[in-house]
């Protein structure tokens, strides 16, 4: 597959422009966009594809959605095959069950046309904030993928004809709570792709089309060399990890993960036989969700940081798991918690690879991605805030884990305290802060998780929630010791009532809501941790959760 | 006689302008002791401080101390509940794949971040009140626990109504009246509470340092005879008088760079360039700034050591493109070129000190665009055959000659520049075509032509000295506050009034620090808003003339807004759908120091010699001129090899040169 030679300088310069092309269009779609989702948490990505929709360059926003934008891609060109797109055309799809992930992230491609010929695709997704379903912004009881929200299965639209006033924006706009938010994020998602365009048509202009389409297809071959070669360096093996969910969020049964890992040659196969059976609440994985959490592990553990993901670094990768299990569930499963069960998939992945490269790899950490959504209607309609947070990361071989930060599939920013002070009348953050000793012991230790504490300043807030790690602890790796549970609780006239990790519950005023999210587990027996960071942590008020 | 001094990391510059006589010093800094380099550079040029009556500085002090984490014992005093909020930062990583990320580290660590009863809300009504007695008591209980030289007190809301930060300095004045104490409302009144506290305690953590700093300097000069004005250099562009450092220190930030941008706009626009971008091409990296009608771009925020500073500066992007730069092949097999230096020491192959490694001054060297002869800055020669012999692995792996080797390498390194430039140009809406390139530093005029013709930049202006242009920045540049507020204000029928009234208050508040400082003369204001869609959480600069803002209504305003948006992002807008706001305001206020002095270079005679270079993919023979000996005002058709003290400039084939009355050299496409 040696396509046209490209001269070695030429592709450098190329594929330097591609890759901050589609950094570009991501910075942008951040920057115009409205929900706080998008905007504050970076919950997002934009990628320009190449004319077959192999993904050549990605805005690094959100591992998990860097991934699997060419899956999500395929079933839209099966539906309008490319060739047929003609200027202004998009496609879109968010069916979990036809290459999306969950409902909330809307895909949008546009495609890139020079001189009328096509030569690739800019590509974003979003997080929206509401797209209708049984409740505002999450609907935790969902028990079918249709209570979640409006599913786009993939199709062609036309920007001109059908948005702008036209026939799919009204359908939208009139089945979204918050449509000034959703609707102004949908157009900073065209307005991406069209920046994508706009700059690959200049690569056009400047080294002609036949060139930049060269060069995409080496810059895949050059990251799958990369990768390939990462691979190489690691021992061959079978390898084999597992752990598990606290529950379903209606029973209290943990769900097992495992994986099993084999490393051959300059190729990575991870299978997640064994996993835990499909189940009826919101946590089932769509399998493009459970290829971008195996992959996003693979990559972080074996190869250098700098390797521009595309479909060129998935090539070695190849991910299987059974249908109908919890990492590839039958439609119509609801899907919306999915990052709780691909987190796991990490951390099966993780553990499997500790036993072959015990150096590269981190102890559990939270891991969980901690959905806090508080919404109230009020007289103009709804208003509805949505955080997602993180907490302490693993430690590794090299240091303490990250303290307070969000967990590795995700890289979600949080929202300014002044900000939501301005925003959001009906509560009123009262602390934010490292939550002491949650960091479980080790040479290294976990990082911690932190607290935050939301006073109800209105009666009828909705509090909705999905996490995790509430009842099983990360475990620590040569004999770290495991992080802190999360948890979360009210403060109700003096009376503390306990939340489940996924729930919705009404809030009166004066409430207080504690989210306490939990640290990571250590690296290596406690007893040898240096003299210097015990000082350290003890006059930093960090202390040791005590070894059990 | 204005005398402008520099202290970069491994030089310290001068420039002193008398009239027209024009001198130049370059010495080697003295990093612990960075006024001993200052001075040195004075002797070296032989000032008498007694006829001075303009001296700027600019140094690396407030750089290195928070580098090397030597700054003051601090204490960090905020709202009860929110401590931590130094540590927690964004919750966000840099690095998405980093499984050992660490996040930036603060210079205050968390013993040493304390609590105070108090909150205001976001429209500045207080929400629970600042307990006098309470908070004294808890303030000795602070200051007792730890040997704390400076205090930043950072609370929840302050932009919007500063008065309980404003109770707890009196109350940190009357306990202790040597303590250093710096409040968020006095550094930044803009909301984001943990970019604004970052910025206040940097600001708080730097003050003493600069503080000793500037007195034992200030003291140095006045035992030689100083009775003139002494300035400083802010990373905003312009300086203050040293006096204002007691205030607000940070602003002395990256000042090195910012007066480098200045030193190119004043020196340029004396030959009636005033659209550029600067490039500032060093031995470990390149500074890149776009300036516009004279008027360098300026951005609300930056930051040091990955930590958040919230306070006007030049919008410079920096690469790690630099000579020093390391030239190597990735395990992709790709040519690449940086960001690792060699630094100066082993330095590039060429330097004789132990460095194997190519890096892009021995591509120079190797294609003979630097000459061994040639003393780069400093006096040492260079050793051709060991630059060649660094790039021979490279240039077997590709199966190309060295010196064709060499000039992939410096393609690569273009590339990096130029995508630096595009950052500031085409991604923030400005086209690079209506820009004329203006390099400097050691390395920038080498590469200016190339990244030029990249961009389809049609002109090129290089300034005389070249490699001292920021210390001639210092003394051309002017005094520069700025004053900014977070204010919301919803656009309707009474925004625009409201927009006056503000600005006034604003004008009012610098006219205030003006006096203060003893800064006389006629002020110059630029007036700019941050707006965005109500929703929005990120605000595009709306900059407004004077007569903007006299005919503002509101649909002008909008008008303004709409083209600043439609500006950076194209396709975007609210379609309609969404109302505008305005977030913050800035106010920059400016007075020239008095009349602009021109950066001269002596002519002196000499004819061309004859030079091999590899250009444009073959051997050729180019000429060779000292820059003093060029013929003014004739043009010189390319290839040109044109050497100075400082650098060296390339006038590739296709290009043709010409130094004009002001002496810079012009060089422009097309011959």
């Amino acid at each position: 597959m040696e396509s046209m030679r490209v001269d070695p300088v030429d592709q450098a310069v190329i594929s330097q422009a591609l890759v901050a092309a589609a950094r570009e269009m991501g910075v942008k779609l951040v920057r115009s966009a409205y929900s706080p989702v998008v905007r504050e948490a970076n919950d997002c990505a934009a990628a320009l594809l190449d004319r077959h929709g192999n993904v050549i360059a990605q805005a690094e926003l959100i591992p998990m959605q860097l991934g699997p934008i060419g899956t999500t891609f395929r079933p839209c060109a099966e539906v309008v095959p490319p060739e047929e797109l003609v200027e202004g055309d998009f496609y879109i799809n968010n069916d979990p069950y036809q290459g999306g992930q969950h409902l909330q992230d809307v895909f949008l491609f546009s495609p890139i046309f020079h001189e009328g010929v096509l030569v690739g695709f800019g590509a974003t997704v979003a997080h929206h904030l509401d797209l209708g379903g049984g409740a505002p912004g999450l609907n935790p009881e969902a028990s079918d993928v249709h209570q979640e929200g409006i599913i786009f299965p993939p199709s062609r639209y036309n920007l001109a004809r059908d948005w702008n006033g036209g026939p799919l924006e009204r359908l939208v706009r009139a089945n979204i709570r918050v449509p000034e938010e959703t609707i102004g994020d949908f157009n900073a998602q065209f307005a991406a792709n069209g920046m994508g365009a706009k700059r690959v048509e200049e690569l056009c202009r400047r080294f002609g089309a036949e060139t930049v389409m060269a060069a995409m297809d080496n810059l895949l071959d050059y990251s799958e060399r990369r990768m390939r070669q990462s691979v190489r360096e690691a021992p061959d093996g079978v390898y084999w990890g597992e752990d598990a969910l606290d529950d379903d969020g209606v029973g209290d049964t943990p769900l097992p993960v495992r994986a099993r890992v084999e490393i051959r040659g300059e190729d990575v196969f991870v299978d997640f036989e064994g996993t835990a059976g499909q189940v009826k609440t919101n946590i089932n994985c769509p399998y493009a969700s459970t290829i971008a959490a195996a992959l996003s592990c693979v990559k972080s553990v074996l190869t250098s940081p700098d390797i521009p993901f595309n479909e060129g670094s998935k090539r070695p990768v190849h991910v299987s798991a059974p249908h109908g299990s919890l990492l590839n569930p039958k439609a119509p499963a609801p899907v919306r918690a999915r990052m709780l069960s691909a987190y796991r998939a990490f951390n099966a992945v993780m553990k499997a690879l500790a036993s072959a490269v015990p150096e590269k790899v981190i102890a559990a950490g939270f891991d969980t991605t901690e959905v806090a959504c508080l919404s109230q209607l009020g007289p103009d309609g709804y208003r509805i805030y949505l955080e997602i947070l993180g907490g302490g990361y693993g430690a590794s071989a090299g240091g303490d884990g990250c303290d307070a930060v969000d967990s590795p599939l995700s890289n979600c920013s949080n929202v300014p305290i002044e900000a939501m002070d301005m925003e959001y009348p009906f509560f009123r953050l009262e602390e934010y802060s490292l939550r002491e000793g949650s960091g479980g012991g080790g040479r290294h230790r976990g990082g911690m998780g932190f607290c935050r504490k939301y006073r109800v300043l209105a009666d009828d807030v909705e509090f909705a929630t999905y996490s995790d790690r509430f009842r099983i602890a990360p475990e620590g790796l040569f004999g770290g010791e495991p992080g802190e549970t999360a948890r979360t609780y009210v403060e109700r006239a003096g009376e503390v009532v306990e939340l489940a990790s996924k729930q919705s519950f009404k809030l009166k005023r004066d409430d207080l809501l504690v989210l306490l999210t939990g640290g990571g587990a250590g690296y290596g027996p406690a007893d040898e941790r240096g003299e210097t960071d015990r000082a350290r942590d003890s006059e930093d008020g960090i202390v040791m959760q005590a070894a059990e | 006689m204005r005398v402008g001094v520099e202290v970069g990391g491994t030089f310290t510059d001068l420039v002193a302008i008398d009239g027209e006589t024009v001198t130049v010093a370059k010495v080697a800094s003295t990093p612990a002791r960075p006024d001993e380099g200052a001075l040195a550079a004075l002797e070296a040029a032989t000032i008498l401080l007694g006829g001075v009556e303009d001296l700027v500085h600019g140094s690396t002090v407030a750089t290195n101390a928070i580098l090397e984490r030597k700054g003051a014992p601090t204490a960090f005093v905020t709202t009860a509940g929110f401590r931590d909020i130094l540590a927690l930062q964004r919750h966000s990583r840099r690095s998405i794949y980093d499984l050992a990320y660490a996040k930036p580290e603060p210079v205050v660590r968390r013993r040493d971040c304390h609590e105070i009863e108090e909150r205001m809300g976001p429209d500045g009504a207080v929400v629970a009140a600042l307990d006098i007695a309470a908070a004294e008591a808890r303030l000795r209980a602070i200051l007792d626990g730890g040997d704390y030289r400076a205090v930043a007190v950072c609370l929840l809301n302050a932009y919007a109504n500063p008065a309980h930060e404003m109770q707890l300095a009196e109350l940190l004045a009357k306990i202790d009246p040597g303590l250093s104490v710096t409040c968020s409302h006095d550094v930044t009144r803009e909301f984001r509470e943990y970019e604004r506290a970052s910025t206040t305690t940097l600001a708080a953590y730097v003050q003493p340092v600069i503080d000793s700093y500037l007195s034992r300097f200030e003291a140095s000069l006045g035992e030689r005879a100083f009775a003139g004005r002494f300035s400083v250099m802010q990373s905003n562009g312009g300086r203050l008088p040293a006096a204002a450092m007691g205030r607000n220190a940070i602003t002395s930030l990256f000042s090195g760079p910012a007066a480098g941008v200045i030193g190119a706009v004043r020196q340029a626009g004396l030959s009636g360039y005033r659209d550029l971008i600067t490039l500032d091409m060093g031995g470990t990296s390149t500074d890149v700034c776009l300036v516009a009608d004279g008027q360098p771009a300026i951005s609300g925020e930056t930051e040091v050591d990955g930590l958040p500073i919230r306070t006007p500066v030049l919008d410079i992007v920096t690469v790690g493109a630099g000579g020093g730069s390391i030239i190597w092949v990735d395990d992709g097999g790709m040519l690449r070129a940086g960001p690792r230096s060699a630094g100066a020491d082993p330095g590039p192959a060429c330097y004789g000190k132990g460095g194997t490694q190519a890096t892009v001054t021995d591509a120079h060297l190797t294609r003979g665009t630097i000459r061994a002869e040639a003393r780069l800055g400093g006096h040492m020669t260079l050793d051709a055959a060991a630059a060649e012999a660094s790039l021979g692995p490279l240039a077997e792996r590709f199966e190309r000659g060295r010196e064709e080797i060499a000039a992939d390498a410096i393609r690569v390194a273009d590339a990096n520049i130029v995508r630096a430039i595009q950052l500031v140009s085409t991604e923030r809406g400005r086209d690079p075509r209506d820009y004329a390139l203006v390099p400097f530093g050691g390395a920038g005029p080498l590469h200016a032509a190339a990244v030029a013709a990249e961009l389809d930049i049609a002109t090129v202006v290089v300034p005389p000295n070249a490699g001292v242009l920021s210390a001639y920045g210092l003394l051309a540049s002017d005094y520069v506050t700025y004053e900014t507020r977070t204010r919301r204000i919803m656009v309707d029928g009474d925004a625009a009034d409201q927009v006056r009234a503000v600005f006034q208050e604003l004008g009012q508040a610098a006219d205030d620090r003006f006096a203060a400082l003893g800064v006389t003369g006629d002020v110059d204001y630029s007036h700019t808003l941050e707006m965005r869609y109500v929703g929005q959480a990120f605000e595009v600069p709306v900059p407004l003339t004077a007569a903007d803002l006299d005919a503002l209504d509101e649909a002008s305003l909008l008008a303004h807004f709409d083209t600043a948006h439609h500006r950076v992002f194209e396709f975007g807008g609210s379609g309609g759908l969404a109302r505008a706001e305005i977030v913050s305001f800035r106010l920059g206020s400016a007075v020239s120091p008095g009349t602009l002095p021109a950066l001269r270079e002596a002519a002196q005679g000499g004819t061309a010699t004859e030079v091999e270079i590899f250009d444009a993919g073959a051997r050729t023979t180019a000429a060779l001129w000292l820059r003093a000996a060029l013929p003014r005002g004739e043009w010189l058709d390319g290839p040109l090899l044109v050497e100075d003290v400082t650098s060296t400039i390339l006038v590739p084939a296709g290009w043709r040169a010409r130094v004009d009355e002001c002496d810079n050299l012009v060089m422009q496409k097309g011959t």
